[in-house]
């Protein structure tokens, strides 16, 4: 099943970068045959739904991502009891909407969760994500619960070699994280790939053994299948929890791709942050999971207003 | 009027303790702050305190139940007590016909030497652990949040497996309460003792060991509607005196010890002959007599040991932290019964009970335990719930700048200093900002701690990574301050509006 769907989406999205890269006869004109480029989709000046709408337009739509029949799991950042307006979750509207999509896609089911930080049913119930999901048809689980947990072997990582993963994460067919984008006060700055430690049980192990290397040995694990980040009002000061709701910003942006790396280097410089000095970005594209260059992309820039 | 009394008792009993049972057990935080508050607030033991406290509500509740029982007698001790409600179903389970429950004198030298050794503990300055040792809803509470709900909670989560198999969401597992065992046992020795004497003899405890039973019982001498024999329909049957639990009916005399009685209604169910009613007694009161003198010495007999309990209170190693709205540790331990209705309530059980982390005068009284967890700061439940005031209710904007203690940083161990690489985890959780990184060599940030934010929630100090001492921890504040709060231009755009950075 897993291995037919990412046959399946690259398939897919070779033809999408196929069709899009038309339009790039140079490139085309070279004599190595065109890799298909990765799309990254950059909007703006929406409203949080409508901008969804658009970056999942750009990348050829959900149905890319879910089939009918297929479990997904919604991976927000739900770490914080905190309320919407001060920016330390993802936006409740954003993953109300996310699932009503993925449900209207034909998904079996759109499960969400998250390890939060602070006391998880509070987490839950002040993000605004759980009733927001409930009303979507979604369905809600604990991230809380140990037994959810499975070991598993991370051969490919230098500091994280093991780690106990979500169920979710492992027996779900489609794997969609939506972080917010923030700032963080070790890590600089919280996007796709810092949201996935929500995933695994031990946090302090990450902590405890290079923050920034343990984030980035967890993509050659799992990477999701597509990152969506929430830079609607992005935390530019005091995060990742913040402090008041002047710690954020409005930049009314949405990123979206299947490049966990491309997507967080973007992320990076709406926060006016260099992406070289987020290690766990250049980590992770020396694993080979992504790509910094952002000109190797197939960027959409999108305006709404 | 006879008939009806005792199903009314019954079912008000059973409100009484099935919302407070409901409040001690609940491990899900569903019982509402106020209910849970409200039926605790109504024991006459925490309302006394809350009323000296200087709570003008609690000294109504504490008017009211004692108006009641100048009229009524003891129902109190049937309808709102939930470790008499609990002891009237312990005794339910054993087998009637072979009871030969009978009229039995009432032990005075025990019961008001239990009596006068509280009421000398209070006037010793003991108040917290005369009540912790005696108030029976204390005791109640103890029990059902230390036993009964770590039981329910190990039942949920067996369950869960099951539940999640059948796709059932509404079941999760939650982390079992894991009591400290100094607490498991005196609530294990409370329940058994308690259920043994009500297994044995019916309300037993109540009428010689619950000071609360005894005071009220000192009332039920003189209230006005009192239970008495009518000789002339009296057959003699004793069926009243099978019914009854607090063996006060006394047949040979024609009498119903008033001071024993705890108004259940029983007999008047049981009498077919109309030989036992409810009369006005006011106009042909008799003269209690005076508790006996013995009682006095043996409850003085009772100081000495106390008075050591006392003076073998040092100070621990590590001041334990008191929960925000107790003000200092000396006031928790001064107005606190143990009760552990503040413990269920918290919803991250940071809220432990102490066994002697604040000396033998703090045992089963709350402190905030960041091994375990730490204080959430849009929260004020244990407040909210406590029936004392030794927790008092904060607002929410007064809670979170209630400072309960201070962050120490000790770079020496921190893991940016002895690994070279990022963590902030202590930043990351602290809710004031009081924990922020500065910039440090390698393009590493290296947490810094400013005390007059400080609330010491313990959010650091629970997600420091470094074993076996962490680099953070909370020291205690002997008397809570309030914290200073940040100010803070607001912030730029990090680009300018209306284009991509890249």
């Amino acid at each position: 099943m897993k291995t037919s769907r990412r046959d399946f989406l690259k398939t897919g999205l070779a033809l999408a970068a196929t069709v899009s890269a038309g339009r790039f006869t140079r490139a085309l004109a070279a004599d190595v045959p065109a890799a298909p480029r990765t799309i990254l989709a950059a909007v703006r000046d929406g409203t949080r739904t409508a901008m969804l709408d658009r970056a999942l337009a750009e990348l050829g739509g959900l149905s890319q991502f879910v089939r009918p029949g297929q479990t997904v799991l919604i991976k927000p950042n739900i770490g914080w009891d905190v309320a919407p307006d001060l920016g330390a979750n993802t936006h409740p509207e954003l993953v109300g909407h996310l699932v009503k999509l993925c449900r209207d896609a034909g998904a079996k089911s759109v499960s969400v969760f998250d390890h939060t930080c602070d006391q998880w049913q509070r987490c839950y119930a002040t993000s605004g994500i759980e009733p927001a999901v409930r009303d979507a048809g979604g369905i809600v689980v604990t991230g809380d619960d140990h037994a959810l947990y499975r070991p598993v072997e991370i051969p490919r990582g230098v500091k994280l070699k093991s780690a106990e993963v979500h169920s979710l994460v492992l027996d779900s067919d489609v794997f969609i994280n939506v972080p917010v984008l923030k700032h963080h006060s070790g890590s600089l700055m919280t996007g796709a790939a810092k949201n996935l430690m929500g995933v695994v049980w031990d946090r302090r192990f990450y902590h405890r053994n290079d923050l920034h290397q343990c984030i980035a040995d967890f993509l050659t694990f799992r990477k999701p299948d597509l990152n969506i980040v929430d830079a609607y009002h992005p935390m530019v000061r005091n995060g990742p929890r913040g402090r008041a709701a002047d710690d954020v910003v409005e930049l009314r942006s949405l990123l979206a791709s299947t490049d966990i790396v491309a997507v967080d280097t973007a992320a990076a410089r709406l926060l006016n942050q260099n992406p070289a000095d987020i290690r766990h970005i250049g980590l992770a594209a020396a694993h080979g999971v992504g790509t910094t260059n952002l000109d190797a992309l197939d960027i959409r820039r999108v305006k709404l207003a | 009027m006879r008939r009806w009394l005792k199903p009314l008792r019954v079912l008000l009993a059973v409100v009484f303790f099935g919302v407070l049972s409901a409040a001690f057990l609940d491990f899900r935080g569903l019982m509402p702050t106020r209910l849970a508050h409200a039926f605790a607030a109504m024991q006459l033991g925490p309302a006394t305190l809350a009323a000296v406290a200087g709570s003008a509500l609690a000294a109504g509740s504490v008017a009211l139940l004692l108006i009641v029982t100048l009229l009524f007698g003891r129902v109190y001790c049937s309808v709102i007590c939930p470790l008499g409600i609990l002891q009237d179903a312990i005794a339910r389970l054993r087998p009637r016909r072979r009871t030969a429950t009978r009229f039995a004198p009432e032990n005075k030298t025990i019961r008001y030497g239990f009596l006068t050794s509280a009421l000398l503990a209070v006037a010793l300055g003991a108040t917290g652990v005369a009540f912790t040792l005696l108030d029976p809803y204390s005791h109640f509470g103890r029990i059902t949040a230390t036993l009964g709900r770590t039981a329910l909670v190990i039942g949920n989560n067996t369950l869960v497996p099951a539940a999640q198999t059948l796709g059932w969401q509404a079941l999760y597992r939650v982390p079992p309460p894991a009591p400290p065992l100094g607490l498991v046992l005196f609530a294990t020795i409370a329940a058994v003792t308690v259920a043994a004497l009500a297994l044995w003899r019916g309300r037993i405890y109540c009428n010689t060991v619950c000071p609360v039973g005894t005071i009220l019982g000192l009332l039920s001498r003189v209230s006005a509607f009192r239970l008495t024999i009518d000789p002339a329909a009296c057959t003699k049957c004793a069926d009243c005196l099978r019914a009854c639990k607090a063996q006060c009916i006394d047949l040979r005399a024609g009498r119903v010890d008033a001071s024993r009685c705890v108004a259940c209604a029983n007999c008047l169910s049981a009498c077919r002959h109309g030989g036992i009613a409810y009369r006005f007694a006011w106009r042909r009161t008799q003269r209690a007599p005076d508790p006996q003198r013995r009682a006095l010495v043996a409850g003085a007999l009772a100081v000495p040991p106390l008075a050591a309990l006392q003076a073998v209170a040092a100070a621990p190693r590590r001041a334990p932290v008191a929960p925000p709205g107790a003000h200092s540790a000396t006031r928790l331990l001064d107005r606190c019964t143990g009760c552990q209705l503040c413990v269920t309530a918290c919803p991250t059980q940071v809220l432990q009970p102490a066994v002697f982390d604040y000396g033998w005068l703090g045992f089963a009284k709350p402190h905030l335990d960041f091994e375990r967890a730490f204080c959430n700061f849009d929260c004020h439940r244990c407040g909210d719930v406590c029936p004392t005031g030794a927790i008092l209710p904060l607002a929410l904007a007064d809670k979170r700048l209630t400072s309960v203690g201070t962050a120490q940083f000790e770079r020496s161990r921190c893991i940016v200093e002895t690994d070279g690489t990022d963590c902030a985890a202590c930043s990351e959780h602290c809710p004031t900002k009081a924990v922020n990184t500065v910039p440090f060599r390698d393009n590493l940030r290296l947490p810094a701690v400013n005390e007059s934010l400080c609330i010491g929630c313990g959010a650091c100090e629970f997600a420091c990574p470094v074993r076996p001492q962490r680099a953070i921890t909370v020291t205690a504040r002997a008397t809570h301050t309030r914290a200073a709060q940040a100010v803070e231009a607001r912030p730029q755009l990090p680009k300018p509006t209306g284009d991509f950075p890249f």
